[in-house]
């Protein structure tokens, strides 16, 4: 008897590693018959697993994400150049926990060419490793840590949409600009990309000559109440605030920040995701006057972004986000690459991609691809009224933006 | 001490507001697990469910009819709610807690789950009622007219509780209840009425500060964890079982999540679980959680 649970544990552990085999092998075939399909010049396809939240706090991001993708294949007769393209939706969840093994999933079980999407940088930190063994191409589309891109950078992972940094060290320089040297009281939630976006943000500001006479860095998702946060701006004798929020505790802190009278004597600025998508209408009234800098708005006076909100809103019955824009350009980038690229390996790609060039059509206007990231322009917006309806309107365009060192 | 005040009189005022509402939130859970040992996991999920009710029915920018229908709305559900619960955990009653919290967690899972198929995963702000959504100037700072009436309607309810569960022959068979199960058992009672009716009015009120908070948390997934960890801490403050210990318990975490935050704002995430812990090292009983009446 004493035997008994060993010898089922080794078994196990043998049926497990028979079954994990059996899992690759479809894998290795799949991607083996793409790759030789590329080169023998028959029908050619690629197949690319698109990996965004569709539960947990940013299921709201990973719906526009898939539907910037999916506008930009319909538009485009689902192919980048001669590759048909088959997509493979899986879910991302909130945290690397499934994140990671989503991402492994689409690399092993279903043998995908390329993988796209990512909100949580963790995640996107995370795979790193099976990314780069697997030699596949990765484009963030929205994960904004500098490291990605940074520090902890690989041939194979590209970048579509910011880094947290370079949006909010731009308001940094415009506030040290517009007169408000004296104090910045600085507020963003207790983790990794409230971190980068506060420290961007003083880097550039104090560069300019201002001073941060405050920062607060309250409990991510456990803060409900805002304020004693801003009794601290009250009694710091700020200026202005710089704030990074998102999601609901953007509609909360905003919401609050107007209802204790902040907003009338202490005007509100921020990162553009204290203001952009679903939160908006939420924040109603409140969020009038809100200043903050992004890489798009809908708002955008251009001809890409004319068309490209037209035919948004008119599938999907509202106006596209930001994440839609980053989406939709990582597959805009991926066709540029695989018109000219002879195979759908990673090396192949990564190289096709480094020869892109400006991508001239983006509804975000022009940008390049600069070490694997955008460098792009950065737009301070404020949050008017019009036809009824709040939108983020371009108040100034505050240049191309590099990726922060 | 007058300029003290002065300076932070927003912050005490605030957590004054926020005390009655947990106050509301967490009476009901303290009287369920301090009476009939059953810890109610699910407190949180009624909270949110309120709280949904008020952001669809009240919306952005509420009017008064769209504001007390949702709270009458919410209260029967509530009731309903209750008593559904408290059947469901019977064929439980003697088993560990562990089976309860496994039980009411599921529900809590199930709820926070099917609030989302019904209401989207966006998160959704709440309007203050016409008249109370501005701000009244106080000692030259702002303050949210809404939550002054919060502290008024919640001084009220706790008032109310209080008075009920101490000076009516009910109460005195709840407080009975709590004390000692098997001896009001033996006297007649059948004390599952009296677990339903409690479970009943608790959640009832659960889902009723679900539509009074709504202003100042709106609705969103998630919510509902972190009101139930906020509701857990009052019971564990102020002592099992105890109206007073619940009504001082949220009074004290109101001040420690609003003055205590506004003070020493780099301790904030650490604050409330070092009252916590404070009071579990002194008294580890809750500030008027009774000795164990009966020996285990």
């Amino acid at each position: 008897m004493a035997d008994l649970p060993t010898f089922t544990r080794r078994r196990l552990l043998v049926l497990a590693g028979a079954a994990g085999a059996a899992a690759l092998l479809p894998g290795l075939a799949a991607c083996g018959s793409s790759v030789g399909g590329g080169g023998s010049g028959g029908a050619k396809a690629v197949k690319v697993g698109l990996v965004v939240p569709r539960s947990g706090v940013y299921a709201v991001v990973g719906t526009d994400l898939q539907r910037g993708w999916e506008l930009w294949l319909a538009g485009h007769g689902g192919k980048f150049g001669d590759y048909a393209v088959t997509t493979v939706v899986a879910d991302e969840g909130e945290t690397p926990q499934t994140g990671v093994p989503a991402v492994q999933k689409v690399l092993q079980s279903d043998g995908v060419d390329v993988v796209v999407g990512l909100v949580n940088s963790a995640t996107a930190l995370g795979v790193r490793d099976a990314i780069a063994e697997s030699k596949k191409i990765l484009i963030v589309a929205n994960a904004g840590a500098g490291d990605i891109t940074g520090k902890a950078r690989s041939p194979y992972i590209w970048r579509s949409s910011f880094t947290n940094a370079q949006i909010s060290s731009a308001m940094g320089t415009h506030l040290a600009q517009s007169g408000f040297k004296d104090g910045v009281y600085a507020i963003a939630p207790d983790y990794t990309a409230g971190t980068e976006v506060i420290a961007g943000f003083t880097k550039a500001f104090e560069a300019g000559g201002g001073k941060v006479v405050g920062q607060a860095k309250p409990a991510l998702g456990k803060t409900s109440d805002y304020q004693p946060f801003l009794s601290g701006i009250q009694s710091s004798g700020a200026k202005a605030t710089f704030s990074f929020f998102s999601g609901a505790e953007a509609i909360t802190f905003v919401r609050q920040y107007a209802q204790f009278g902040l907003a009338k004597s202490i005007p509100l600025y921020g990162s553009g995701f204290l203001t952009e998508g679903n939160v908006l209408p939420q924040q109603a009234d409140a969020a009038l006057g809100v200043q903050t800098t992004l890489h798009y708005t809908d708002q955008l006076d251009n001809p890409a972004n004319k068309e490209f909100v037209a035919t948004y809103s008119a599938k999907y019955g509202e106006s596209p986000s930001c994440f839609s824009v980053q989406a939709w350009d990582a597959a805009n980038v991926l066709n540029r690459a695989l018109r000219s690229a002879t195979a759908v390996d990673g090396d192949t790609i990564s190289a096709a991609l480094g020869g892109v060039g400006t991508i001239e059509d983006s509804p975000r206007g022009p940008w390049t691809f600069e070490g694997q990231t955008p460098r792009q322009t950065i737009y301070l917006r404020r949050v008017v009224r019009t036809g009824g309806k709040l939108v983020n309107s371009v108040v100034q365009d505050l240049g191309q933006q590099s990726q922060p060192a | 001490m007058p300029v003290w005040l002065e300076a932070n009189l927003v912050s005490v005022l605030n957590g004054f507001a926020i005390g009655f509402l947990l106050f509301i939130l967490a009476v009901g859970l303290s009287l369920v697990f301090g009476m009939m040992d059953v810890l109610n996991l699910a407190h949180g999920a009624l909270f949110l469910g309120g709280a949904y009710l008020g952001a669809s029915l009240a919306g952005g920018g509420a009017s008064w009819a769209g504001f007390l229908g949702a709270l009458a709305i919410a209260a029967v559900a509530g009731l309903a709610a209750g008593g559904v619960l408290s059947l469901l955990t019977e064929p439980l009653r003697n088993r560990s807690h562990l089976d309860q919290a496994l039980l009411t967690l599921g529900v809590a899972l199930v709820v926070s789950e099917l609030l989302i198929v019904v209401f989207g995963d966006d998160p959704l702000a709440v309007g203050a009622p016409p008249g109370l959504d501005g701000s009244v100037e106080l000692l030259g700072a702002a303050y949210p007219t809404y939550r002054l009436a919060l502290i008024g309607v919640g001084a009220l309810l706790a008032l109310a509780v209080y008075l009920v569960v101490d000076r009516t022959r009910i109460g005195a068979l709840v407080r009975a209840t709590v004390a000692d199960r098997e001896m009001v058992a033996a006297l007649g009672v059948d004390n599952r009425l009296v677990k339903a009716a409690v479970f009943a009015v608790g959640s009832m009120l659960a889902t009723t500060a679900g539509v009074l908070g709504g202003p100042i948390y709106g609705a969103r997934s998630g919510l509902d964890s972190t009101v139930l960890i906020l509701a857990l801490v009052v019971v564990v403050i102020g002592g099992l079982g105890s109206v007073r210990g619940a009504l001082v318990g949220a009074l004290i975490i109101g001040q420690i999540e609003s003055l205590g935050r506004a003070l020493l704002p780099d301790f904030a995430s650490f604050i409330l679980f070092g009252a916590l812990a404070l009071v579990l090292v002194l008294r580890p009983r809750g500030l008027f959680g009774a000795p164990a009446a009966v020996p285990r």
